[in-house]
């Protein structure tokens, strides 16, 4: 048995609008620059998933893709349709929507994998004049928008989910 | 007027589920067997086959396998006949060499630090209830267990892995270190640790405390 999560809405409310805003420049800068024999290339988040379709790999593109454009998408989606729909007390698909929770909380760490990218690049690319990989503003942003949600699913309490379906036949509702 | 005695049977417990709040008489669980709320799904309990021998020598054997994954070359880089060798511990590094401490402190703690903290404090919890042996703090660490598992994300370094291996497979050859082996089997052991282990179990074990999360 838990105690209910403290102040939940307005939490989740919160850090899921910070990760909204940062999400802008997650996908605006670039995540990497490659200075190869002096000429350099920067990378977003977008541009990494289509360089990974360009070369034949596609399975791997589409696991990228999924994991760090699809998921923190649809991951601010649900999180926003399910604070709205608890703030309007609806009762409806509370099976559903606590599934949604569920999932949610689930695959949100996936879309950490681009920074280990930066990361592993950046650390094996260092051969002195031949090459450097060096991290991006966009790094910072993209994976402050990871961990912005991920505290966002964390401090969301399914049990408000609940809390309305009672209320219909006039029981007692309880008190956050 | 008396209180009317609440029908619980002996050896069962109330339990309210912790995603919908349904109350719930938890029977006692046959052996890997698991309990779910009638109303929403979620997990009430598990019973999970192995007691508590079975997550403790998978996690001694995970914290080994973390030790070597963190010895050894990780990857090594070849580009135009010079060599670039880098360790598990070196993604992490390289942020910060680069000005990112931030990004440094983030993979650190997802690739090494959280997986460390999660298994130690998996242990002592884990060795105090089995042995029976009374140690400080064993209930605080076991209500921070469950916070500190999504940030376990070594599965998730593992697909990085894979994809700066294809990123980089068209301007260097990259040769596979022996921690990487390791790093491969950690997730395994890890992932079969996380799954024998079970917090309710470890809960119902140390009994009605005086405090409760």
């Amino acid at each position: 048995m838990h105690m209910r999560k403290s102040n939940s809405l307005n939490n989740t409310w919160a850090l899921l609008i910070a990760a909204i805003i940062a999400y802008v420049p997650a996908n605006l800068y670039p995540v990497m620059t490659v200075v190869s024999l002096g000429k350099s290339q920067s990378d977003t988040i977008i541009s990494g998933v289509i360089y990974l379709f360009a070369h034949g790999d596609w399975p791997l593109g589409l696991i990228v893709f999924v994991a760090s454009v699809l998921v923190p998408l649809l991951k601010m989606l649900a999180l926003l349709y399910l604070l709205i729909t608890v703030q309007r007390k609806s009762h409806l698909r509370n099976q559903t929507r606590t599934r949604l929770y569920r999932v949610v909380e689930l695959v949100g760490r996936w879309s950490m994998v681009d920074i280990f990218v930066v990361a592993l690049l950046a650390a094996l690319v260092n051969v002195g004049a031949v090459a450097t990989i060096e991290p991006g503003t966009g790094a910072i942003a993209f994976s402050a928008v990871v961990i912005l949600t991920m505290f966002a699913a964390m401090n969301f309490d399914p049990r408000l989910i609940w809390d309305y379906q009672g209320e219909k036949n006039g029981n007692a509702k309880p008190t956050r | 007027m008396s209180i009317p005695e609440l029908p619980i049977a002996v050896g069962t417990e109330m339990a309210a589920c912790h995603e919908c709040d349904a109350l719930h008489r938890v029977p006692e669980l046959a052996l890997g067997a698991t309990a779910h709320c009638h109303v929403c799904g979620a997990v009430l309990a598990r019973n999970p086959k192995g007691g508590l021998d079975r997550p403790i020598a998978l996690y001694s054997t995970a914290l080994i396998l973390l030790l070597l994954a963190n010895s050894f070359p990780f990857l090594t880089l070849e580009i135009g006949g010079r060599q670039e060798v880098s360790t598990l511990f070196g993604a992490s590094l390289a942020m910060y060499n680069a000005g990112m401490g931030e990004l440094a402190v983030v993979v650190f703690l997802t690739s090494i630090l959280a997986p460390a903290l999660m298994m130690v404090s998996g242990l002592y919890v884990l060795l105090a209830v089995r042995f029976r042996i009374s140690l400080p703090g064993v209930r605080l660490l076991l209500s921070w267990i469950g916070h500190l598992e999504p940030w376990v994300m070594l599965d998730v370094f593992m697909l990085g892995v894979l994809v700066a291996f294809v990123k980089l497979g068209n301007m260097a050859t990259m040769y596979t270190g022996n921690s990487l082996y390791a790093f491969l089997a950690l997730i395994l052991v890890f992932a079969a640790a996380s799954s024998s282990f079970d917090a309710h179990l470890l809960w119902h074990k140390l009994g009605l405390p005086g405090r409760k999360t």
